[in-house]
């Protein structure tokens, strides 16, 4: 399949794997309050354009962050 | 890290070569055999690649009336967009206990490559 992903759209891919293998980290019975966040998390840009760049990269950062954030043990489960 | 391959192959080898293989292709088998991981053939990993995106519950009428073999790609064959390929490597790299590399991930497209990749893996299993 010759899709080609941009370099972008590939960091993008790599935060989505980090943030799922972050949900993975997680007491079994609430991984699925994380999955269904960062579902919606990315599902509410699933629509930017993706020349967006400026923006993109600020999601990508922010973004990061979050899971800098999540990724601490003391974090068990969300809302 | 290539002697202990050596020294996994050579232990391996033989009991494979006497189970699976005739007589005649030892040497190909050693030589094949030598890359994969100690413990797992490609029918053992394929057929548990396969279960898992069976229990990937995702689109699961999509999934679930699909025919999947080697050659059955994510997108194409399972429509899988790319965030849920991701998911679906992610759940196979728990089940085989191992790690794949953003850039190696990148480019898996089809369950077949998914599976040679996770066959030639040492740490799989």
């Amino acid at each position: 399949m010759p899709k080609r992903l941009s370099g972008l759209q590939k960091e993008v891919l790599h935060l989505y794997r980090a943030s799922i293998r972050t949900a993975h980290t997680k007491p079994k019975e609430n991984q699925v309050n994380f999955v269904n966040y960062i579902h919606e998390e990315f599902g509410k840009y699933r629509n930017l354009p993706r020349k967006d760049f400026t923006t993109i990269e600020h999601l990508l950062r922010v973004g990061n962050k979050k899971i800098a954030t999540f990724s601490h043990p003391e974090l068990t489960n969300i809302h | 890290m290539f002697r202990s391959v050596c020294r996994i192959s050579s232990r391996v080898a033989p009991s494979v070569y006497r189970t699976i293989m005739g007589r005649s292709v030892m040497s190909n088998t050693i030589l094949a055999q030598r890359f994969y991981s100690a413990n797992l053939s490609k029918d053992q990993v394929s057929q548990r690649v396969i279960d898992v995106i069976k229990a990937f519950d995702k689109n699961s009428p999509n999934i679930a009336n699909k025919q999947i073999s080697s050659d059955t790609q994510f997108h194409k064959d399972l429509g899988l967009d790319s965030l849920d390929t991701v998911e679906l490597l992610v759940a196979i790299e728990e089940e085989f206990d191992i790690e794949i590399p953003d850039k190696v991930a990148d480019e898996l497209r089809s369950v077949g490559e998914t599976v040679d990749y996770i066959a030639s893996n040492p740490d799989a299993n």
